[in-house]
């Protein structure tokens, strides 16, 4: 007795449903039902506030050019960056004067788990980890 | 200078994969030292393929390494056959033992690619793989001067040091640190006073900026004879060789993230009892400090 998955015609009229349940819009639903990487400022000016992480490379600084922009003199221009690399998030010390702190550690880089707290001057951040 | 280390591996004795371990991370130990243009590889454990991946992710290519290892037990060796930047001829690896006469090192990474183990043999790799030593103990390596330490473990194992400039990191995993302790008697009868540890070990240590030290388990579950050391132990070698950062390393497989994460709060908790600001923290994959 097979013990496989669905083979054949079978496996391929499968597909071909799911092909058109992505057309009718099924899959972005899914798709919007995914839990976002987040990061949730608890500390500092601007607090609190959240930023959805949802390109490949977002900057954290007192820059208005950043993604995150805080106005705090303990913070660089641009502070610190996240990453996307792969399935997870990893932040990087852009040589920033005050440094990067994960969890109380001072980094140059790391991979983000969730619940991981990011602290740069008096700025505090949550990082959540989403759906990769 | 530029002065970097970064966990690929911090886990003891097997890979732990898991949601447990999600946060410290299940692969066995693997250390990148990067100094100036130097990379220095500390053991080959199964973080040590990620690293190799991170190499040609990053572009470091033609990658050329050093490699030294506390020593040749499993959890030590088993990511070098899928370290990746072996099998490209522009690679070179320089695999030190300690001894000048001494070849273990190089002879069991062959041994553990023999078939029966592995379906690739070590000669069909394509990198360029030098036997190398650190002349019995202390050389310099592209400005780096690196000393070994032989430490007390089932087999034997060796700390190392790199020194540039006035930056120090100690490399110090599978070491039983209990075993040396002069005032023995006292760790379980008075478990708070200071352990005290030999001078050789405590001034290869002295001043360092980062102590990564086998720190596999707590003082109610230490294992005599197994190689491995309490963190207290450790806690209070960092003590007395004055060092800045401690990162607990070599996590027990059993521990999960709550675990090692109570273990780095007791030893916090016997630093300052002590007195002393030292920074104490689990080592944990995908972490990278900047030295000095």
């Amino acid at each position: 007795m097979s013990t496989g998955g669905p083979r054949g015609p079978y496996r391929d009229g499968l597909v071909t449903e799911a092909t058109k349940m992505v057309e009718r819009g099924i899959g972005s639903r899914f798709e919007a039902a995914r839990k976002p990487f987040l990061l949730l400022q608890v500390e500092g000016p601007g607090a609190p506030r959240e930023v959805k992480l949802d390109l490949p490379e977002m900057v954290v600084g007192r820059s208005l050019q950043a993604h995150l922009a805080i106005e705090s003199s303990l913070i660089s221009r641009q502070h610190f960056a996240l990453r996307r690399q792969g399935p997870d998030y990893v932040c990087v010390d852009l040589d920033s004067v005050n440094g990067l702190y994960l969890n109380g550690l001072r980094v140059h880089s790391a991979v983000l788990r969730d619940g991981d707290v990011l602290q740069i001057g008096d700025v505090v951040l949550l990082y959540r980890e989403g759906d990769a | 200078m530029t002065f970097f280390t970064r966990f690929w591996g911090t886990r003891g004795s097997i890979p732990t994969p898991g949601h447990s371990t999600r946060r410290y991370g299940g692969n066995t130990s693997c250390v990148e030292i990067r100094i100036d243009g130097a990379l220095f590889i500390c053991d080959g454990g199964t973080g040590m393929r990620e690293l190799g991946d991170a190499l040609l992710r990053r572009g470091d290519e033609p990658v050329d390494a050093h490699l030294l290892f506390s020593h040749t037990h499993w959890d030590h060796i088993q990511g070098f056959p899928f370290f990746v930047p072996a099998y490209r001829p522009t690679t070179t690896l320089r695999v030190y033992d300690v001894a000048r006469d001494d070849d273990r090192a190089h002879r069991l990474l062959m041994g553990q690619m023999r078939s029966e183990y592995f379906p690739v043999s070590f000669s069909d790799l394509g990198s360029r793989i030098v036997p190398s030593n650190l002349e019995g103990g202390h050389t310099t390596i592209e400005g780096v001067t690196v000393r070994a330490l032989e430490q007390v473990h089932p087999g034997r194992s060796f700390a190392y040091s790199f020194t540039k400039g006035a930056s120090k990191v100690v490399y110090a995993t599978d070491s039983e640190l209990d075993r040396i302790v002069s005032n023995r008697d006292d760790i379980v009868a008075r478990p708070a006073s200071l352990r005290r540890l030999p001078s050789t070990l405590v001034d290869f240590a002295s001043g360092a900026d980062l102590l990564i030290a086998d720190a596999q388990y707590n003082d109610d579950d230490y294992r005599d004879g197994w190689g491995h050391a309490r963190a207290h132990t450790v806690v209070d070698l960092a003590l007395q060789a004055g060092t800045k950062q401690l990162a607990l390393f070599h996590h027990d497989p059993t521990q999960t993230d709550a675990d090692v994460e109570a273990k780095v709060e007791r030893a916090t908790a016997r630093a300052r009892a002590a007195g002393s600001a030292l920074i104490v923290f689990g080592a944990r994959e995908g972490v990278e400090l900047k030295i000095g």
